[in-house]
């Protein structure tokens, strides 16, 4: 049986900045200057309105779970010593859905429409992946 | 889209050797197919003109696939390209084949399909986007995971839904000897199959099929002097949109393929009540759920009711996935769909022949579930016996 290890973001041109971001602990996307439509994935236009001029805005990293699944068994195997391990899409505040992974949260408590915020986990030196917790109530 | 409606027919239907069948090949599997279905419209192969082949996306990047398929076919086809829409491509297909005949570019089209799962021995390739696979969001397993669980929060629809519409499949499947998912299934063998994806079990998931199919193409005048009863394609319809998980957050329509619905029928003529069998592409469970609501045929509040009472199958108001489905005939990709329709409408299903039948939905569904964004295609005929 041949091994795959867990694959990690190779950023291009257009989505470096993303991964950039969550490596200082930002959770960014592009927002056009035109229409002001947050954009996701990132792109060199916007779906909305094909302008081209766009910053990489600042989120505020709010969210509720839109939908998750808990996997069993992994398709990519190296996935499998997780299981059971959960997928989830986050719809942000601003608009986008992300999709991410919820963590500090048994899987028998997720439910759709969870406040969630965002945390950036550390999986190696240089990749930061962007994920969710359930927020705080006083936050 | 729908001028041509009417004009066309799918004068022949094959399918290759099917189900777990190791060291064949991609293109191994589309020439049998191609041949088989040219056979049964009663053509020589010299006499296809146009050919369209399915990117068979298992191998990667395979440039010139169809030219290729075209070689090895020993045609000189005047109209011949790759096209690639997944699942939703047999029908698909059809549709560019009655544009490219429209056209004049040729007049007998194939449209030929390929694809073994473990090309090397190696399960096929995996792709995913940087912003999926990082997370282990891999497939289309957690995509659709990640629909059903809209659905049954939506609408509040029973687990059960989902092991009926497998129970219905697979119960379909016994009356179909070359299925590949024949053992009886009952609702509690279905609650008993392993989790794959909470909340899809082994059960809400097709298996993995090698093999192959192949549809011919020709006009309504053609199609009569050949071999078979004429099938006419008298409705198309095609959507691009992914449905309710879309990234952007301002398309909230939970119920996917409405658009390429609403120009099926209109093209056709008809409404969702006229028709007389469906077939549905089901690669998971709830496919049919959302095919069924799209294509107008039941509200999703009726469904588990609807599929309790038998209305989904033989019998029944409107039997779909007469052959089993994918879910337990096999997974051609939605050429087994295309071939069962065909094949009720000419009358010749024996055991499970729908009485009278006339008319036929067949749906697809296909794409990149695994890319970011997320994108689909549904795809849509209406068949009619002539």
């Amino acid at each position: 049986m041949f091994t795959l290890e867990k694959p990690l973001p190779r950023g291009t041109e257009d989505t470096a900045p993303f991964w950039e971001a969550a490596l200082r602990g930002e959770l960014r996307l592009q927002r056009c200057r035109a229409c002001g439509h947050y954009r996701f994935p990132p792109a060199v236009l916007c779906p909305r309105c094909s302008s081209e001029g766009y910053e990489w805005a600042s989120l505020s990293g709010k969210g509720r779970v839109f939908s998750w699944v808990v996997v069993h068994q992994s398709q990519y195997p190296a996935f499998n010593e997780d299981a059971p391990y959960n997928v989830a899409i986050v719809e942000l505040d601003e608009g986008p859905r992300l999709h991410t992974q919820i963590v500090d949260c048994p899987l028998e408590e997720l439910t759709i429409g969870m406040p969630v915020e965002v945390v950036f986990e550390k999986v190696r030196e240089d990749v930061v992946l962007p994920k969710f917790r359930p927020r705080r109530r006083s936050a | 889209m729908g001028t041509a409606c009417g004009k066309y027919a799918i004068a022949g239907v094959g399918v290759s050797r099917f189900g777990k069948v190791p060291g064949v090949s991609a293109m191994g599997f589309t020439l049998e197919a191609s041949k088989r279905a040219v056979e049964d419209a009663g053509l020589e192969m010299r006499a296809v003109d146009g050919l369209l082949a399915v990117m068979p996306a298992a191998i990667g990047e395979q440039h010139g696939w169809a030219a290729r398929v075209a070689a090895y076919l020993g045609l000189d086809p005047s109209f011949c390209t790759t096209l690639d829409m997944g699942g939703a491509t047999a029908c698909g297909a059809v549709h560019v084949a009655m544009a490219a005949i429209e056209a004049g570019y040729c007049s007998v089209v194939l449209c030929a399909f390929g694809t073994q799962t473990w090309p090397q021995g190696v399960p096929l390739q995996l792709f995913g986007s940087e912003f999926h696979l990082v997370y282990g969001d891999v497939g289309a397993i957690c995509f659709t995971g990640f629909i059903r669980r809209r659905q049954q929060f939506e609408y509040n629809l029973p687990d059960e839904l989902y092991g009926r519409v497998a129970v219905t499949c697979r119960a379909h499947a016994q009356r179909n000897p070359e299925a590949q998912m024949r053992k009886p299934m009952t609702l509690d063998d279905y609650f008993h199959s392993r989790w794959v994806a909470e909340p899809l079990r082994l059960f809400d998931c097709c298996p993995n099929t090698d093999g192959g199919g192949a549809i011919v193409v020709t006009s309504v005048e053609r199609a009569r002097d050949l071999r078979q009863p004429v099938v006419r394609i008298i409705g198309v319809g095609q959507e691009h949109r992914a449905e309710v998980i879309v990234p952007t957050g301002d398309y909230q329509e939970l119920w996917g393929g409405t658009g390429a619905a609403r120009r099926a029928y209109a093209s056709a003529g008809i409404v969702a009540a006229d028709l007389d069998c469906a077939q549905l592409y089901d690669a998971f469970t709830p496919r049919v759920v959302n095919d069924l609501v799209a294509y107008g045929i039941a509200a999703p509040e009726e469904l588990d009711r609807a599929f309790a009472r038998g209305e989904f199958t033989f019998g029944g108001r409107l039997p779909v996935n007469t052959a089993g489905g994918l879910l337990s005939e096999g997974h051609l990709w939605g050429f087994g769909h295309v071939r069962e329709g065909v094949r009720q409408l000419r009358g010749e299903c024996s055991d499970r022949q729908v009485a009278d039948a006339k008319l036929c939905l067949v749906t697809g569904y296909g794409g990149a579930p695994h890319e970011s964004p997320p994108t689909v295609s549904y795809s849509a005929l209406v068949l009619g016996r002539d």
